[in-house]
């Protein structure tokens, strides 16, 4: 049943070309919204190399996501020179470095315990915002500038949709690499022995630390296109909710599956689009649906679909 | 494998650009013949899903349907869409983009929340979107497409404070604040106002949000032998700042809510300590007022509320009269309109007599409601009235009639 590599490229040129084009055919509320996947996408993957590849549970990736989108916010208003793309690998940046240094302590703990220090990570950092109004605009908010490269400012959600999009889809490519290669096989060593793993030379701290670092990096990212496509930051934005979504996007699309990771942030980011207009049973449905995927598809989507394959061959 | 995640991702795709599929354009944005479409995106979960289902089911959806009952205005039905947000900033931006670009809304209508409705205002400003009486304290005035609503927050704090000089003559005034752009809202402008009556804090203190013990800052404060101290709080520390004061016999200095305080629910949170205290109360009592207009509010509530808890409050009682605001617009806007022309409309209203609060007048370079308040005195855990309705013009106190 492989595809020969011909057209295995053919075919996802085809994909890429339908999704550049798109915007063309598409009302400006559905580019918005296609550029919010693509951000959350990018959050569940990150997430998904912690939890799914390495096994570490974390609860507080809206923390991430926040440090991401207010150095954006923060970096642009000071310096409207620099181009957005290296503003975003700051916000990356910045958010990998902590997300380093909030793996070490967290090297100690495990499994649940893991899950308490990164929520409570979270409560922090929304927390610091809220505290340090000086500098992000407290409860008032931060109205975000707008991304430029050099005189082109994506001003736009149909110009920033060709910044976002291109964005996720190398983020994509190299955490497919990334997976495939060494390290990726080092995570999931990890995950499924941690004594097993470091009997055959992988170094527990070393590459738990890296997880936490590429999974911030990601969620840094995300947060600085988060920022330019919102406009306008508040801490009301980064709760423990979001997080709590962000856990459920990989579990529905599939732990450990990049793919899981992309297809768990289109369907949990659509049930909540297409159930806003329903008000107060919004939040009934949402949790009915969630238990539904949980008793039919304990997998997730990608697990399921695997499963499905498996029985026709 | 490969196939198959090829298949899904491009099933994907078409599936995405097959649901939001664009429609077309209207002659004016929302309105047709016989229907005019506005909304807004609220919560309907989360942290104020009690004043959002409030807001919009018995507020806004209750003077809406009685209107529509009598056949519309100018022969046009009002239809309305709203969305959850649950308090999300991104959330509210989404919803308030479908609204603008898939449902083609006239207007967005009474949001709310600072965050929220802050994260929408560039983009419906940019696209030249009325936003009509949002519900938020710090509202940024001087924008065309905007209209506010209530008394904003600094304004409040120096009505409070100049009320207590001036007419109770009160010399010792003390704060507790919420450590954040909240608290510093009442808190510099009331310095301010002290200030220019040569005073200052006679005691100030802070709390940080969440706090579950206020104890120390009840000490302090009581120590500081106050005449008045304001509480500016939100309503659980509210309740726990009243109840400590309660418990440590602190009687002899009068206590001020702040604006949001002066709620109904907060006066029940506080358990029956809450007797004596006064506030700045923004509306007449939705419970008990006998005016004729609240009287009458309550009777439509009733009628075409859509929310199964019916009882009166002040967030039902401001979706209402601002869906009456937004209705009178219409009716001076005429038969033929645009958001240009409605806008200009509004800009019209001069000393419009509504029985819930002083005339409201625009123009166009004042887009705000309200800009008043009336002090109130808890008795028997209900708001009675200990002033008349009264403003600041130029640092000056003056009476106004409702």
């Amino acid at each position: 049943m492989q595809l020969s590599g011909k057209w295995k490229i053919l075919g996802w040129l085809a994909a890429l070309i339908v999704l550049l084009i798109l915007p063309l055919f598409l009302g400006k509320y559905s580019i918005f919204l296609l550029s919010l996947l693509a951000i959350y996408a990018l959050v569940s993957l990150g997430l998904n190399l912690l939890m799914g590849y390495t096994g570490q549970i974390a609860a507080g990736h809206a923390g991430f996501l926040a440090i991401g989108a207010y150095v954006t916010a923060i970096v642009t208003a000071n310096f409207e020179w620099l181009p957005c793309p290296v503003t975003l690998l700051l916000a990356g940046a910045i958010s990998g470095l902590i997300g380093f240094l909030l793996g070490i302590p967290i090297l100690r703990l495990k499994g649940f315990y893991i899950a308490m220090a990164t929520l409570a990570f979270g409560v922090v950092i929304s927390e610091i915002i809220l505290q340090w109004s000086s500098l992000t605009g407290g409860d008032n908010g931060f109205s975000v500038p707008t991304a430029k490269i050099g005189g082109f400012e994506f001003d736009s959600d149909f110009k920033l949709f060709y910044l976002i999009i291109p964005v996720t889809i190398i983020m994509t490519l190299l955490a497919k690499n990334l997976v495939r290669g060494y390290i990726g096989r080092a995570f999931i060593a990890l995950r499924e022995s941690e004594i097993a793993a470091q009997t055959i030379g992988v170094d527990l701290a070393k590459y738990k630390t890296i997880a936490f670092a590429i999974s911030a990096f990601y969620t840094g990212v995300a947060g600085g296109l988060f920022a330019y496509l919102i406009t306008f930051l508040s801490p009301d934005a980064f709760t423990i909710e979001l997080s709590i979504d962000f856990i459920a996007m990989i579990v529905i699309g599939g732990m450990g599956s990049i793919l899981g990771s992309i297809i768990g942030a289109v369907i949990l980011t659509g049930i909540q689009q297409v159930f806003a207009g329903l008000l107060d049973l919004q939040v009934l449905i949402f949790g009915l649906s969630l238990i539904i995927f949980m008793i039919f598809m304990p997998r997730g989507i990608v697990g399921m679909l695997t499963d499905l394959k498996e029985k026709f061959n | 494998m490969l196939k198959l995640r090829y298949v899904s991702t491009f099933g994907l795709i078409v599936m995405v650009a097959l649901c939001f599929a664009a429609n077309d354009v209207n002659a004016e944005v929302g309105v047709t013949g016989d229907s005019i479409l506005v909304g807004c995106s609220n919560s309907f979960s989360g942290p104020l899903v009690y004043p959002g289902t409030q807001l919009v089911n018995n507020g806004l959806e209750s003077y809406i349907g009685y209107i529509n009952a009598q056949g519309g205005v100018n022969g046009r039905k009002i239809l309305t869409q709203y969305y959850d947000d649950g308090y999300k900033p991104q959330n509210a931006v989404a919803n308030t983009k479908r609204l603008v670009e898939q449902d083609k809304v006239f207007a967005i209508l009474s949001s709310q929340g600072t965050g929220a409705v802050g994260a929408t205002v560039k983009y419906l400003t940019q696209n030249k979107v009325p936003l009509l009486f949002p519900f938020w304290g710090e509202p940024s005035p001087g924008q065309k497409y905007i209209f506010n609503s209530f008394t904003r927050y600094p304004n409040q704090s120096e009505l409070v404070v100049t009320w207590l000089v001036k007419v109770k003559g009160f010399k010792r005034i003390g704060i507790l604040y919420q450590d954040d752009q909240y608290g510093y809202g009442f808190r510099d402008p009331g310095e301010k106002m002290l200030k220019k009556l040569g005073l200052k804090w006679a005691a100030a203190e802070s709390y940080k949000r969440g706090a579950k013990d206020l104890s120390a800052q009840v000490a302090k404060l009581r120590k500081a032998n106050l005449d008045a101290c304001l509480l500016v709080a939100t309503p659980p520390p509210g309740a726990t700042f009243l109840k400590e004061a309660h418990k440590q016999g602190w009687k002899d200095t009068r206590i001020i809510s702040s604006g949001p305080l002066t709620d109904e629910k907060y006066i029940n949170l506080s358990g029956g300590v809450g007797e004596g205290v006064w506030g700045l109360s923004l509306w007449p009592d939705p419970v008990n007022s006998q005016d004729p207009a609240v009287v009458e509010y309550r009777k439509i509530v009733d009628q075409y509320g859509k929310d199964k808890d019916k009882t009166p409050n002040r967030y039902s009682l401001f979706g209402y009269f601002y869906a009456k605001l937004f209705v009178e617009g219409l009716n001076r806007a005429g038969k033929n309109f645009t958001r240009e022309s409605y806008i200009a409309a509004l800009e019209g209203i001069k000393d419009w007599e509504n029985g819930m609060i002083p005339p409201v007048s625009f123009s166009a370079t004042d887009h705000l409601s309200q800009n008043s308040g009336f002090m109130v005195e808890v008795q028997q855990s209900v708001f009675r009235p200990i002033s008349g309705w009264i403003t600041l013009k130029e640092g000056t106190l003056v009476p106004l009639k409702q």
